[in-house]
């Protein structure tokens, strides 16, 4: 194989943003059959990185039809061109060999994350728990943070997720009433007990646990819900396995806790499409550990992802600067800018409302525009960017509009607004590279 | 963690217009998961608006009920408990602890719900425990008029059973509560 320098991607025309054939064979399965490397889906986990073989990238595949996005690209080449693969693995172990320091430089992991993350060997999650601060810079402290954490997560469930009548029994025991069983053996009239703070299943008091408890069900039910319809298409999420019900059971208790945390916002719809993709991040883990405890790394991890965007959640902000109506208009004015052209006639002329499609767009972080596997590559991009999530993920809504231009340019409302809420497939690294240059550039 | 309510002898129309209104206020629908009701209802709204709070409703037959068709005793299970339930008219001497016990052994349940004395009782013996609501209006009963509203909401969870007894005391609600355990069913019931 030709050794090539890391190649100027830039200008490749690899780049160019023509739509990639839908149906691509589970590259991961095709990888290890390969050792004939003319099939250009050739992994580039095989490479003198000490990381588990590609049986890691291998249990990622029964589970879900990923494509490796990574090798989508170089598929688009078309003539199965040798070795983009090159600089991915040069980028995995540049990745592997900043996460690996002592002390790691944020700034250069960010720097390297923004360009993607490659799949294999569970670079993924541990580049995210960083980017998310639930790691700390300093290796050395990683497993106490993590056993703290991971502690503090179970105190949460155990306090949060008891029913009443738990509740009211730890309370009693505490007053100890139990030499009453005793007496009761021979036979008599029950003895008729106090109760113990006023507590009981009909109280209407606010500080009631009970009366808590019902008015909980309301968005225990919802949660339920919308768990239950998170991924239909994933085994990993939906159907009737041990294992689809253990990661459903896993999702709920992370919602409902948060929830009960966070009585000002509490849960809204959504959230369960923005906790999905961390989750399965995190399960799927080859390093054993991580994933046992996957589902109090991911409390942590949403929490922080969420805290960027929370003020879209709640209803009462929509009108507000911090509101999700504003951040709608930042979009807009952003693609004023750059494209003044496009702007004029989507907002004046086909007159569609950002709103329509944008809402979604910002609110569930595009993970519902693409297939799994290339929102968690935008997830990278959003996640490692020093300029904060929200900017980026501006950008890159910018970008999305930007490269459907033609297609915008030439249609009314009808089919501005079919193509935007039913965003095509498209060559996601270039998405990327276009949201990018917005950066740079004040205008086009 | 199951809550049933039991209630019964409210003998609306005929002695008592309705529930105390601060009983109203407390019995929402949503809460409870099973209704057990002796009977003496007595007329077909009353039945509607109980259903009204728990789909899972059960009565029985008491001497006054309008509607015949309800049975004269009624058994199920809720949990790991049996449940037995009767009007108690038919249990003679009214209220007598030692013909309630027999009638629970025919039934060979754990607890025994009946009602018409319209006094709340809540008695162990070694077949298991007897539970009398009471009237939950406070309507006059064949024995006596002093009579204090009452009903009772029972709290399942395995095999402990929390009896929250509500009473309406000079206008007041009061709630006590009786705990108890089953012990776990041994084979004492003896291959026959």
């Amino acid at each position: 194989m030709v050794k090539k320098p890391v190649p100027d991607w830039l200008n490749s025309s690899l780049w160019s943003p023509s739509p990639p054939s839908a149906v691509r064979p589970i590259s991961s399965a095709t990888n290890d059959a390969a050792s004939s490397s003319e099939s250009a889906s050739a992994q580039p986990d095989h490479p003198p990185v000490p990381v588990p073989p590609p049986s890691a990238v291998r249990a990622e595949s029964p589970e879900v039809e990923i494509r490796d996005p990574l090798s989508d690209d170089s598929d688009n080449g078309g003539s199965g061109s040798p070795t983009p693969t090159a600089e991915d693995i040069s980028r995995q172990a540049l990745i592997l060999q900043e996460i690996s320091r002592k002390v790691i430089n944020m700034g250069e992991l960010r720097r390297l994350a923004s360009q993607g993350i490659p799949d294999g060997a569970g670079i993924r999650c541990t580049v995210w728990k960083l980017l998310l601060g639930y790691l700390p810079t300093d290796r050395g402290l990683w497993s106490s943070e993590l056993a703290k954490k991971r502690s503090q997560y179970k105190r949460f469930k155990e306090e949060l997720l008891m029913n009443p009548s738990q509740i009211t029994r730890k309370l009693e025991n505490s007053t100890s009433l139990e030499n009453e069983e005793s007496k009761c053996e021979t036979g008599g009239v029950l003895s008729r007990s106090e109760i113990t703070h006023g507590e009981h299943p009909l109280s209407l008091g606010k500080t009631s646990v009970w009366n808590q408890f019902f008015q909980d069900t309301e968005i225990i039910e919802q949660i339920d819900r919308d768990v239950k319809r998170t991924h239909p298409d994933m085994h990993f999420f939906s159907g009737d396995s041990e294992f689809a019900k253990t990661n459903q059971d896993a999702l709920r208790n992370i919602l409902i806790v948060f929830a009960k945390l966070n009585p000002g916002i509490r849960y809204v719809q959504g959230m369960n499409e923005i906790l999905a993709p961390l989750f399965y991040m995190f399960k799927n883990d080859p390093i054993e550990e991580n994933a046992a405890f996957a589902e109090a790394d991911t409390f942590f991890c949403f929490v922080e992802l969420l805290s960027g965007f929370r003020d879209h959640f709640c209803q009462q902000l929509d009108n507000s600067v911090v509101g999700i109506r504003s951040t709608i208009s930042k979009l807009s004015m952003l693609l004023k800018q750059h494209d003044e052209e496009l702007w004029r006639h989507l907002e004046v002329t086909t007159k569609v409302n950002p709103q329509f499609y944008a809402f979604r767009w910002i609110t569930l972080l595009l993970t519902q525009e693409f297939n799994f596997a290339d929102s968690l590559l935008i997830w990278d991009t959003l996640l490692s960017d020093p300029e904060g999530p929200q900017e980026t993920l501006l950008r890159v809504c910018c970008a999305m509009l930007i490269l459907t231009r033609r297609r915008l340019l030439a249609g009314d409302f009808t089919s501005n607004l079919k193509l935007l809420q039913h965003y095509p497939p498209t060559n996601i690294s270039h998405m990327l590279y276009v949201a990018n240059k917005l950066r740079s550039q004040p205008a086009r | 963690m199951v809550l049933v309510l039991a209630i019964g002898d409210l003998h609306i129309p005929h002695r008592a217009p309705d529930l105390p209104p601060k009983f109203k206020s407390m019995l929402v629908p949503g809460k409870i998961q099973h209704i057990i009701c002796t009977g003496n209802l007595c007329i077909k709204e009353v039945h509607d608006y109980l259903k009204s709070l728990c789909p899972s409703l059960h009565i029985t037959r008491g001497e006054y009920d309008e509607d015949a068709r309800y049975p004269e005793i009624k058994t199920l299970t809720i949990g790991q408990f049996k449940l037995g339930l009767c009007h108690g008219h038919q249990v003679v001497p009214w209220g007598d602890l030692d013909s309630l016990a027999m009638l629970q052994r025919q039934l060979d349940v754990d607890i025994l719900v009946s009602g018409h004395t319209h006094q709340f009782k809540a008695y162990k013996h070694e077949g298991g425990v007897v539970i009398n609501p009471g009237s939950a209006t406070g309507a006059y009963s064949s024995i006596t008029y002093d009579v204090n509203p009452s009903f009772v909401l029972m709290d399942i969870d395995g095999l402990r059973v929390v009896v929250y007894v509500y009473e309406l005391i000079d206008g007041e609600v009061k709630v006590d509560k009786i705990d108890f355990k089953k012990t776990a069913t041994p084979a004492t019931h003896s291959t026959h």
